[in-house]
């Protein structure tokens, strides 16, 4: 859509006020024989109800729970349909209703998405959203496959069956229009290895300079395999509930003040030219040079159109004027290095053209002025398709809770997984955190949810 | 009555914990359904694009990728012959490509800028090194048909 009607940016709203009250996960790993999904989904679950220091025992949050959410990406991988019934079954909660969303890499956030949809509608007042995925039964060339089905297959997917190529199509257009360094692409695979160093959760964690990621095979110009997300196998698991239900759960519930989606074509050929839709931080003259240069368009290649809707309409919901100064914490869908700088200028951190600066500044970084994927994000620490947003939602709630070192620091959790903690271990926990937001993103940009999480 | 195996064993892949190969012989049969007229135009080196019928409808130029409805005013479209020379707007090269990949890496993968079309067709560059504002023209692979579109390529010109 090129020409927005007058219905359809209207800012939504929840009948009644939304709460996360707890989070589990697994740790993730490119191959977990060890375990069946049904068995990871039970391990992310028996970690919400044991571990968040809620004021009711396992059986008692059972027992409070009235609506179910699965997020799976791909029946392909798990080679199992209809697989929420299976596990739905397994966790216990039958027969109560439940869904099953899939919206690309974006299932997680839609999954959360309709879990709050129940819960601000009164339908229900306790929904568990349940994510995972298993990307181990195939090989990797395979597995490559089956993503790319996620591009078109009649015009698209035939062209390299690798999704890393569809987004280094839009790093090279990218590059031309605002002449990036490579070195600031390179940064954000240093800082997300990095981060996952101090997670026992981590796939994929390492200590990186940005020669070392220029200097790696290269998947497809200009993007190396350290600038690429891992493929994961693993679960996540977010509890939502109302206010009387929240604060029965516990003392500490966190508010979740604005989920939105956007989409865009899911090939990125057809993306149309149109007015930038500008957020409540940017103003006509902000963009009054934009097209002086090589930028011939908008979104074009260079931009994501799902998550500036997506922002826009969040940012109105939980009146966010500037997401700098607003959040306290963020969690990217950094599934490439140049689609984390894209998603910078989506969302507003920096005008378009502009995103570099959010790393170069230093911003993005921890004691930075808004922390990014302190969690290691989906290069350093994990995406298990399913389960990618609601980790990202987890990892937010621990930090306004203050609780994030507990859930990362104990040397018992690093001991669970087989790993030891390192000696170098830091404490990623922002202090005094407040508002923090998650971007679920599909596709080259098909789908993309923005969430905003506040302590309550 | 008595039931019997049929003899196929799963093969182990590892006996702890019990891991067994499943698997999978066996196609889908995939329509192109109405896009059918493009992929059977590039046997015969032709490049069709749709365009909307509706007078009223704001957008005029062609569709590539073709659609059989528009989006915008949902009348339907006509097929029109598109230009067959074009610009590079985007490249990358495939080094590393999944499984079902048909052509030989490393593959140069393209975007080309057509002008009238409002979209940016994903292909690749037959010859050559590709780079941004590339002239190129399209050619078409009619002796040994894949039926997909891959049959559609460009080289510079």
């Amino acid at each position: 859509m090129i020409r927005f009607g007058p219905g359809n940016l209207r800012i939504p709203k929840f009948e009644r006020p939304v709460y996360v009250v707890a989070g589990g996960m697994t740790d993730f790993r490119k191959r977990y024989p060890e375990k069946n999904s049904c068995e990871l989904c039970m391990d992310a679950l028996r970690m919400a109800a044991e571990e968040n220091d809620l004021k009711v025992s396992p059986e008692e949050l059972r027992r409070s729970v009235n609506w179910c959410v699965y997020s799976q990406f791909a029946d392909h991988f798990g080679d199992q349909l209809l697989a929420a019934a299976k596990i739905h079954d397994y966790l216990g909660f039958d027969p109560l209703g439940n869904i099953e969303v899939k919206t690309g890499g974006a299932t997680g956030g839609s999954a959360v998405l309709a879990a709050a949809q129940a819960v601000a509608s009164g339908y229900a007042s306790c929904v568990p959203v349940v994510g995972w995925e298993r990307m181990d039964e195939v090989s990797t060339k395979v597995g490559n496959s089956y993503i790319a089905s996620a591009a078109c297959k009649d015009f698209e997917s035939e062209l390299g069956w690798m999704y890393a190529s569809y987004y280094a199509l839009m790093a090279q257009r990218y590059q031309y229009e605002n002449e990036v360094p490579r070195e600031s692409l390179a940064k954000i695979a240093c800082k997300n290895h990095d981060y996952a160093r101090f997670s026992p959760y981590s796939q994929n964690p390492g200590k990186y300079t940005v020669a070392d990621i220029l200097k790696n095979d290269i998947v497809s110009d200009p993007l190396s395999f350290l600038e690429c997300c891992v493929m994961s196998v693993g679960a996540a698991v977010l509890i939502l509930a109302d206010e009387q239900t929240a604060f029965k759960l516990t003392d500490h519930p966190v508010q979740l003040t604005a989920i939105c989606g956007g989409t865009h074509t899911l090939r990125t050929a057809d993306r149309r030219n149109m007015p930038i839709l500008l957020l409540p931080n940017e103003t006509e003259d902000t963009y009054k040079h934009y097209f002086d240069g090589k930028r011939d368009e908008w979104p074009g290649f260079s931009s994501f159109l799902a998550a500036r809707t997506a922002a826009y309409l969040a940012y109105h919901m939980a009146g966010i004027k500037d997401p700098l100064e607003d959040f306290d914490l963020l969690e990217t869908h950094d599934a490439f290095t140049i689609s984390d700088i894209q998603t910078y200028e989506d969302i507003g951190l920096r005008p378009y053209g502009r995103g570099r600066e959010f790393i170069d500044s230093g911003d993005a970084y921890f004691e930075g002025r808004l922390p990014t994927n302190l969690s290691g994000g989906l290069i350093g620490t994990m995406h298990a398709v399913g389960a990618t947003g609601i980790f990202q939602m987890v990892e937010l709630m621990w930090q306004l809770q203050g609780k994030w070192d507990k859930f990362h620091g104990d040397p018992e959790r690093w001991t669970r997984y087989g790993k030891t903690k390192p000696e170098d271990y830091r404490n990623l926990q922002v202090p005094n955190a407040k508002r923090g937001c998650a971007v679920s993103h599909a596709g080259t940009g098909s789908h993309v949810t923005v969430t905003i999480l506040e302590r309550a | 009555m008595t039931v019997e195996l049929n003899g196929t064993t799963a093969e182990i892949v590892s006996d702890d914990p019990l891991v067994i190969k499943n698997v999978k012989n066996w196609f889908h049969s995939h329509s192109y359904g109405g896009w059918s007229r493009f992929f059977k135009g590039l046997r015969d080196s032709k490049l069709l694009a749709t365009r909307c019928t509706n007078p009223e409808c704001k957008e005029k130029r062609l569709w590539l990728p073709p659609r059989c409805d528009c989006p915008d005013c949902w009348s339907r479209m006509e097929w029109v012959p598109a230009p067959t020379v074009g610009v590079i707007i985007t490249h990358t090269t495939v080094q590393y490509p999944g499984a079902l990949f048909r052509a030989s890496p490393p593959c140069p993968l393209i975007s080309v800028s057509i002008e009238g079309v409002c979209t940016k067709l994903m292909s690749y560059l037959k010859e050559g090194t590709p780079r941004i504002g590339m002239p190129v023209r399209a050619v078409f692979n009619t002796t040994k048909p894949t039926n997909t579109i891959l049959d559609l390529a460009w080289v510079p010109r």
